[in-house]
């Protein structure tokens, strides 16, 4: 499917990536169809579901050691949940977790998304090999001081 | 702050418009000869029906088992009827929504109710603030659903609610309130609790053995006080939607179909009195010769299931009607004037498949909820159909056409070959355990990987995508409604009469405790100013579940043993 080397090939530990969706949105077909293609590449996926509260994930990401976070929206309201999760992030510590959007998110948002602190957005259209990519840059890159 | 407008401003339309579009005007036949002028029949059919195989199998439209439709002159008799979908911020907004889509020649509306409404989350909740009235209406009370309704008399006016959980108890009792007896109220809303749980709500929001039974409550309540209202049951829908091919919807529905009929047959109701209430919710995806199979085949084994499994009499429980609304999930954000030619297919597909009811979706979906301007053009769309394309002509246009009858053939064989599958296994079990999520997940896989491939080509997602693209304009409306609401909301449950409202509560409790049809009690508590999210929230609690299924907040009520 892709020409990308196998986890075995690589001397890092296996990269733990915590998928998730928060509030009331129930469209998991992109995030669940997304978690299995990441596992088929390797990437350990911490998967956690629809419905969680930003404390709630929080919570998570800190329990659950994870590497970087991805999120998931059907639903417009992405710009107040990202900005309240990646502030909650930063009040319990793990502010340097990198995180990554996908789902419905319009072009027009991404400056916005950017300046909050996501790292990486992946619209419609979007290729498993960028986002791929895109992770291994992202967790490369998480090793360095927290902005 | 702007003040939001009360009832007065909110007024339905002048009682004449309102007459000709939610009760009478449909999408009018103009014409019964071909665009070049030759007159038509109502159906075509085999020279040798005695002696045909295909006859037997089949039957004329308008004759068990209804594969080629549910009347002999389908949409010449009587139209399908155009629907298009309303609902955002308060309910003094979506009374506007509807008055514009009113005007602009829609004949029936669905009112769309927000996320957190949807799942009897109250939106003063502390967690969701930011959704309340942002992809539908917010509806968390009586109060709220009477000032949606304004003054629309649901005994003469029919609002179809695009909703399952809390919406019939909060219909019956705006209609209470409205001095109207439940059993003349007209309308419909989607009582499929089990859909929810595979559509991504999952066990923590709506556990299987909960949604069964409230579904069942729902079903017996409506049929024994509310015979007119209508019920969209199975939601198959929202089944595709999540990932189901055309057969896997029907295996999946007619499963949900077959375990609540046989509960409610249990309580003493007849096969006779439910089945005529019931219609399915369906979808029409891109592919335009297996979505008319795919309502043939429905309703062939949906005839078969009811005469033959259920010993039904009348002629209405076998003859199923369909509300059908065109793929959501066939529509892409790539290039979004596309999905204009997506819906007219699709809703040409649904009206050869003899549909009763069609929405076509607007083609800005992926992007936003509907401007007016798509909205306009998606009811364009079913007008060109009707008078132009000629689509309303002829039951089952393409009944005898080899390829569509092998594929309903085909169709009708694997939906039942899924359907004994799950009946196996049993339907609480088999989605309480996953596999029928894992059905959705492979099939979703599958696409995915066929898109990758390019086994599967979807125009401007994986091929002839363009270089530079419009971005297309969102939807926006003026939340300023939606914060005065909220607080109107808080203020409503801070000025109420708390102990009538707690005995209530704790009636609605004990009711569902001891296993009771807990319908009644939900309405009495909503009429005593409950809200949404503390009725739903006890009769949660009643079943041994957390008051909120996110376990932010508390039970404010003290239930006793």
């Amino acid at each position: 499917m892709s020409d990308l080397s196998s986890p075995a090939d690589r001397a890092s530990p296996t990269i733990r990536c915590l998928l998730g969706m928060l509030g009331t949105d129930v469209h998991n077909k992109g995030i669940r169809t997304l978690a299995q293609m990441l596992r088929d590449h390797g990437i350990e996926i911490i998967y956690l579901g629809e419905h969680n509260t930003c404390e709630g994930m929080t919570q998570a990401i800190i329990a659950e050691d994870a590497d970087l976070v991805g999120l998931s929206y059907s639903s417009s309201n992405y710009l107040d949940y990202t900005r309240q999760l990646i502030d909650t992030m930063r009040e319990q510590g793990v502010g340097d977790v990198p995180v990554m959007l996908g789902g419905l998110i319009h072009p027009e948002d991404s400056d916005a998304l950017r300046q909050m602190g996501v790292s990486g957005i992946f619209g419609p259209g979007s290729k498993i090999e960028d986002i791929l990519d895109f992770i291994h840059r992202a967790v490369g890159r998480a090793d360095e001081p927290a902005r | 702050m702007t003040k939001p407008k009360g009832n007065k401003d909110c007024e339905a339309p002048s009682e004449q418009v309102r007459k000709d579009s939610i009760e009478g005007v449909k999408v009018a036949l103009s014409r019964t000869k071909t665009w070049g002028g030759m007159e038509t029949r109502e159906f075509y059919s085999s020279p040798h029906i005695d002696s045909d195989p295909y006859h037997a199998k089949n039957g004329e439209p308008g004759q068990y088992p209804y594969t080629r439709g549910i009347r002999p002159s389908l949409y010449r008799k009587r139209m399908w009827t155009l629907r298009n979908i309303v609902g955002y911020g308060s309910p003094e907004d979506t009374c506007e929504g509807i008055r514009e889509a009113l005007r602009a020649g829609t004949a029936g509306i669905n009112v769309v109710i927000d996320a957190l409404s949807q799942q009897s989350i109250d939106p003063d909740h502390p967690a969701f603030g930011v959704e309340v009235g942002a992809e539908g209406c917010s509806l968390p009370s009586a109060r709220d659903m009477q000032r949606l309704l304004g003054d629309i008399d649901i005994t003469r006016s029919g609002v179809a609610f695009h909703s399952t959980m809390m919406t019939y108890p909060l219909v019956a009792a705006a209609a209470i309130r409205q001095g109207k007896a439940l059993d003349r109220i007209m309308g419909s809303h989607m009582p499929d609790h089990l859909q929810l749980n595979l559509s991504g709500w999952g066990n923590e929001l709506v556990p299987a053995d909960l949604c069964h039974k409230t579904s069942v409550d729902c079903i017996e309540y409506c049929i024994r006080n509310s015979p007119k209202w209508a019920l969209g049951f199975p939601q198959g829908y929202d089944l595709r939607e999540r990932g189901l091919p055309p057969h896997g919807e029907i295996a999946v529905g007619m499963a949900i179909v077959n375990k609540t009929l046989e509960d409610l047959l249990e309580r003493g109701l007849s096969i006779d009195e439910v089945a005529p209430n019931l219609a399915w919710v369906s979808s029409a995806d891109i592919d335009f010769f297996e979505e008319v199979a795919k309502f043939r085949a429905l309703r062939r084994l949906w005839a078969r299931t009811m005469k033959e499994r259920f010993g039904a009499r009348n002629e209405r429980s076998m003859a199923l009607r369909i509300a059908c609304h065109t793929a959501g999930n066939s529509l892409v954000y790539q290039q979004p004037l596309n999905n204009l030619a997506r819906a007219a297919i699709e809703s040409l597909a649904a009206l050869c498949g003899g549909v009763q009811s069609l929405e076509t979706c607007t083609y800005d979906e992926p992007v936003c909820i509907p401007t007016a301007e798509a909205r306009e053009l998606a009811t364009r769309t079913q007008q060109i159909l009707a008078n132009e394309v000629g689509a309303a002509r002829t039951a089952d246009p393409l009944g005898g056409s080899y390829y569509v009858e092998a594929l309903t053939d085909r169709i009708e064989e694997e939906a039942r070959a899924t359907l004994s599958k799950l009946e196996e296994i049993g339907l609480l079990e088999a989605i309480s355990n996953g596999t029928i999520e894992q059905i959705c997940d492979q099939y979703n896989m599958d696409v995915e990987r066929e898109l990758q491939q390019h086994e599967r080509v979807i125009v401007g997602v994986n091929a002839h995508q363009p270089e530079q693209v419009e971005q297309p304009e969102r939807f926006t409306f003026d939340r300023s409604h939606t914060e005065a609401h909220i607080r109107r909301f808080i203020q409503m449950k801070r000025e109420r009469n708390q102990e009538a409202l707690h005995d209530r509560i704790i009636t609605l409790y004990q009711v569902a405790k001891q296993g009771g049809n807990f319908h009644q009690a939900m309405i009495d508590a909503l009429l005593s100013d409950g809200s949404i999210g503390e009725v739903w929230g006890t009769v949660r609690v009643a079943h041994g579940y957390s008051y909120d299924p996110f376990n932010v907040i508390q039970t404010p009520f003290v239930y006793g043993a």
